[in-house]
Order: structure tokens, then C-alpha cells, then sequence
């Protein structure tokens, strides 16, 4: 192949200082996502929790029309009532939280193991960005897939509700929701970056990290059922990761939590969990292996 | 001046990596040789800001390297030893995300990333994965995300690593061009003494975390020692001996010349005395041209 098929010539632009520096690695990371396998297939199945809620909201105005599947109910009204319930229902349903640990394996696992593997942290830190800039980026590409399945759904609902209701009556009767959504989607989309970065910030490859991501948060869910199983004592709820995040979201929504234990132990756990994410993060990701 | 460093230091826990490091690098090519462990890797960090010395003092391009690495990073461009290629990405997309990481706006990265893809020689190929690049592409890929930015100063960590012949004088040849024609002070590490030989005129030798020697290649094999090319005849042990007593480094090769490395104050005379006194016939005596590899040997002590 030949060498100077064409001449080099000096750049004669100006550097700009972002206001985001990180913003270019969150963009690369959205990308790559993309092109791996089965992500737009889990991208789009993880939606089905807010459309099936959304129809919800929609039937729950239009319940004279739908009395054909209300069978042995008819008449009830606490049917597909959206309240905080409704809310928490959606934001510590099983199959969210689930779908949302599929896509942090499949577009998380990598993003620091990657790097790792192929040596190109040194890439990034002979460059103007700063640590900080680096690890926001990577948790800003998780907090967009996050926020697209918490915070967009949790105001589309809202939203929804007024355009089908014609009034503002839900923010009236509750008007903690809002805040809710907000603080839940914030706390899902935190929680799950730090421990999907701490995860693929721990191994050079990525397979071990997403077996790693999903055996986490699976077993921390079956320890506490064998152990609530044998003693049956709620306080082990505070062993599984599922049970913690659903604790609080009951307790922001202001419905009664699915375990008799303080909500603040909860949240407690998952701060300190994303504590010390953060601190081993900080401590993984550098230019330079020293080894001392 | 490009760089200045005044007594750097930096340990990884107990073991010394820089003793006192004292350099002045000004424009153009300059090579930093030494043996594994002598910290050439350590120095480049540090001047990366990768690491931050334990004392001493450094300027890269007028900017200290404990308060300013951020614009230091901007003006200097790294190829590093190692892989460092992202899995899943194209050259264009990889050299301009670098160009942007940098400070340039996205457009301008993306073009640019386009015109040095051409000057390294991947113009053809910047649309593959870099996944089915060869060494040598890839190599030529580090230093065009080396080079996207349009850096001041470029350090190279062996840069010809893992290279066929033909790839190793292809990357030399850019490397040739970008600091005798761009304007582009280039800091070459390697261990391969003739690409230093090749690309600069200017040489730094760490030997221990020391500088061992510095200056201008020619110069230094001028001053620091002669080196004669000798063939004799006789029982040479006891000359041989007599040499070593003097200072002199003596090697014999397979066609049994002695090659003598004069220190630069002993007068030639001396070499004759001894071989007098030994009974000694000499039969050659040649001044002989010193090659980098002559003088790497010399100052680190090693053959």
C-alpha cells in the first residue's frame, strides 16, 4: 500500500472547549450498542411494559367501552385506577427491571471491558478529558437506554392521563407523582450505571461481565426467596437487589412497600452498593496499570 | 524548547523507575533508548501526565506537567506499543472520535480523519473494521489518531513493533517525513537501534533511571570513544589483559579481530606499548566507523 497517497497538511481550525466533554463517548457508546446483536430486539421488547401502561391509562378513561373484559368485575371501580399504585407497578415491575438488566448485559457489559481488553484507555487519557469525563460519558450512554424505559414512559404517562382525562385531576389528587417518577427513574438509572460500569470495570472481557451483571442480580433475588423461604423473616428482602429497588419505589410513590421492612434500609443498601461502585471505579479506570 | 526535566523522580513502590531524570529536548527527532526497566515507558507517562512524579520538575512545550497536562495533551499526539484499537469501529470513525476527544469539533474531525487516514496510507481501507486490519495497518492507525489533532510534539512508543520489513521502513519513512518536513517534533522510544539510527539525528540513552548519555548521534560516537579494529598475532590473552587494564572494552569476533573500544583520552601510542610489552605482533590497525548500536553498548554496558 502506499505511504503519503497524499501530503500532510496542518489543521488550521481551533480547538473547542465543550460544556460536555464526555458528551462524544456517550455518543460512540449509543452507537456501538446498536450495532450489537439482539439489542434493537431487547431495545424494542423492553418497551412493551410502557405500551401495555400506556394502553392502560387509555382504557381506564374509556371504561364503559372495555366492560366486556371486566367479566365477574363489572361495575368495579378499582379497575385499571391510575394512582400511585399504577405508578409503582410500573416502575418495579419485574419484567422492567429484568428487561432493564438485558440491556445493560447487552449494551453496558462492554463498555469499560472493551476498553480494558483493548488497551485504549491510554487512548482517552492522552487526550484533554479527565476521569470523571471519561466514566460520566460511559454512564451517560447506560442512563439514556435507562431514562427512555423510566423517566419518558413515567411523564408519557402522566401526560397521557391529562390528554385522556381532560383534566389535571391525577396531579390534584396526587401531586407527589411527578416527583416520583422523576426521583425513581433518577434512582434506577444511577443504580443500574454504577453497577454495570463496577461489573465491566472488574474484567477484560465482556462476556464474563454481562454472565456477571445478570448472575448478581438473579441470585441476590433467589437468596433472599430461600432464605425468606426457611425463616420467613422479610428482612431478608434487603439481600436481593430486586426487592430493594422495588422497596423504594413503593416508598416514593407512597403505596405500601411489598415487605414490612423500613424503605430507608433499602435505600440505604443501594446507596452504599453505588458508593462503592463509584469509589472501585474511580480506582479502575486510569491510563496506566500500576503496579506497585 | 520542546521538553525540560530537572531531577525527575518516580518510584513504583520501592523500586526506583527515574533517579533524577535531566533533559532538554528541542525540535526535531530525538530518540530515547535503554534497556527494558531503564524507564523510557515511566518518562513518557509522566510526560503524558499518565503519572505524576514523586519530584522533580518538567515542561512540555512551555507547560508544566503537574499543573497543565490537559493543554499539554492537546498539543501532543501518542502512539502507543500496545493495541489499542476499539473493537467494532471503522478508521474514520475511530481516528475522528480521537480528533473530537481532543477538542475539535466533530466535522472538522471527521474531515481531517479522512485527509491523515490518506497520509498514513489507509485511504482505501478507512471504511473496514479495524478488526480485520493487519499489524501493519494497524500501527499506521495509531499514529493517524496520533496525528488527527495536528500535535506539536508526537510520542512514539515503538513504533515499528510487530512489523514486517517492508511495513517497518514504510512507518519509519512517515516517521521520517513528519519531522523533517511537518514541523512536528517527534520523541521515538524504541529498542530497535538502527530506526533510531534511521529517523533521528538527536539521542537520549536511560540507563537505570539515568540519562547515560544525550546529544547529537554523530557527535556522541565521536566524542565518547574510538573504536579500532585490530588483528594480531602471538599469544594476545596477556595483551588482551594488558588492554582491559587501560580502560579498553575488548570483544573478539569469529574472524578473530579484536575490536577495541578506546576510551577518548588514552592516546592510540598506548595500545602499541602494550603490545610491545606482550611480545605482540600487530598486523591490522584500523579506526573503525561506530555504529548507535556501538555506542548503546558502551554507555549501558551491554553487548
Amino acid at each position: 500500500m502506499p505511504i503519503s497517497e497524499q501530503g500532510y497538511s496542518h489543521w488550521t481550525g481551533t480547538f473547542v472547549e465543550r460544556r460536555l466533554p464526555w458528551w462524544p463517548i456517550t455518543r460512540l457508546g449509543i452507537r456501538m450498542a446498536f450495532k450489537r446483536k439482539f439489542f434493537k430486539f431487547a431495545f424494542a421488547i423492553s418497551f412493551l411494559p410502557a405500551f401495555i401502561f400506556a394502553a392502560g391509562i387509555y382504557i381506564s378513561e374509556r371504561l364503559e367501552d372495555f366492560q366486556f373484559m371486566l367479566r365477574g368485575r363489572r361495575g368495579s371501580t378499582s379497575f385499571l385506577e391510575v394512582n400511585p399504585a399504577y405508578f409503582k407497578s410500573y416502575f418495579g415491575g419485574d419484567f422492567l427491571l429484568f428487561m432493564m438488566v438485558m440491556i445493560m448485559v447487552l449494551a453496558g457489559a462492554g463498555l469499560i471491558a472493551d476498553d480494558l481488553k483493548s488497551n485504549s484507555l491510554q487512548l482517552y487519557f492522552s487526550r484533554p478529558i479527565r476521569k470523571r469525563d471519561y466514566i460520566l460519558g460511559k454512564m451517560s450512554t447506560l442512563a439514556f437506554f435507562l431514562l427512555l424505559y423510566t423517566l419518558v414512559p413515567g411523564v408519557l404517562f402522566i401526560l397521557l392521563k391529562f390528554l385522556f382525562a381532560g383534566s389535571f385531576k391525577l396531579v390534584a389528587n396526587y401531586p407527589w407523582i411527578p416527583l416520583a417518577v422523576l426521583l425513581d427513574s433518577l434512582l434506577l438509572t444511577l443504580f443500574f450505571s454504577f453497577y454495570t460500569l463496577l461489573l465491566s470495570s472488574l474484567s477484560r472481557n465482556r462476556r464474563y461481565t454481562a454472565i456477571l451483571l445478570f448472575l448478581v442480580y438473579l441470585f441476590s433475588d433467589i437468596f433472599f426467596g430461600i432464605f425468606y423461604g426457611i425463616f420467613r423473616k422479610p428482612g431478608f428482602c434487603l439481600l436481593s437487589i430486586k426487592a430493594n429497588l422495588q422497596q423504594v419505589a413503593a416508598a416514593l410513590f407512597r403505596v405500601k412497600p411489598p415487605f414490612d421492612v423500613p424503605w430507608i434500609y433499602s435505600l440505604l443498601i443501594l446507596a452504599a452498593i453505588g458508593l462503592a461502585c463509584g469509589a472501585v471505579l474511580v480506582r479502575k479506570t486510569r491510563g496506566v496499570e500500576v503496579i506497585t | 524548547m520542546n521538553i525540560e526535566l530537572k531531577d525527575l523522580r518516580f518510584n513504583y513502590g520501592k523500586i526506583v523507575a527515574l533517579a533524577g531524570v535531566d533533559l532538554s529536548l528541542g525540535e526535531g527527532a530525538c530518540g530515547l533508548l535503554g534497556p527494558n526497566g531503564a524507564g523510557k515507558s515511566t518518562l513518557l507517562r509522566i510526560l503524558l501526565g499518565f503519572l505524576k512524579p514523586d519530584r522533580g520538575e518538567g515542561r512540555v512545550l512551555g507547560y508544566d506537567i503537574r499543573r497543565d497536562p490537559f493543554a499539554i495533551r492537546r498539543l501532543v499526539g501518542y502512539m502507543p506499543e500496545d493495541d489499542c484499537l476499539i473493537p467494532g469501529m471503522d478508521a474514520v470513525t475511530f481516528t475522528a472520535y480521537f480528533g473530537e476527544l481532543s477538542g475539535m469539533p466533530r466535522q472538522e474531525a471527521m474531515k481531517r480523519a479522512h485527509d491523515v487516514l490518506f497520509y498514513v496510507g489507509l485511504g482505501e481501507a478507512r471504511y473496514r473494521s479495524l478488526e480485520t486490519y493487519s499489524a501493519g495497518m494497524k500501527q499506521r492507525l495509531k499514529l493517524a489518531q496520533a496525528l488527527v489533532h495536528d500535535p506539536k510534539l508526537l510520542f512514539l512508543d515503538e513504533p515499528t513493533s510487530n512489523l514486517d520489513p517492508q511495513g517497518r521502513t514504510e512507518v519509519l519513512d512517515l516517521i521520517k517525513d513528519i519531522s523533517s518536513k511537518k514541523d512536528i517534533s517527534v520523541l521515538i522510544s524504541s529498542h530497535i537501534l538502527t530506526d533510531i539510527e534511521y529517523t533521528c539525528t538527536y539521542v537520549v540513552i536511560l540507563n537505570q533511571g539515568k540519562v547515560a548519555a544525550q546529544g547529537d548521534i554523530e557527535a556522541l560516537k565521536e566524542i565518547r570513544f574510538s573504536l579500532f579494529e585490530i588483528k594480531t598475532k602471538g599469544e594476545s590473552g596477556s595483551f588482551l589483559r594488558a588492554l582491559r587494564d587501560r580502560g579498553c572494552k575488548v570483544e573478539e569476533t569469529e574472524d578473530q579481530i579484536l575490536k577495541v573500544y578506546m576510551p577518548a583520552d588514552m592516546p592510540r601510542r598506548e595500545i602499541f606499548e602494550a603490545a610491545v610489552r606482550e611480545n605482540v605482533q600487530i598486523r591490522m590497525f584500523l579506526k573503525s566507523r561506530t555504529s548507535l548500536e556501538d555506542l548503546f553498548a558502551r554507555t549501558v554496558g551491554v553487548d
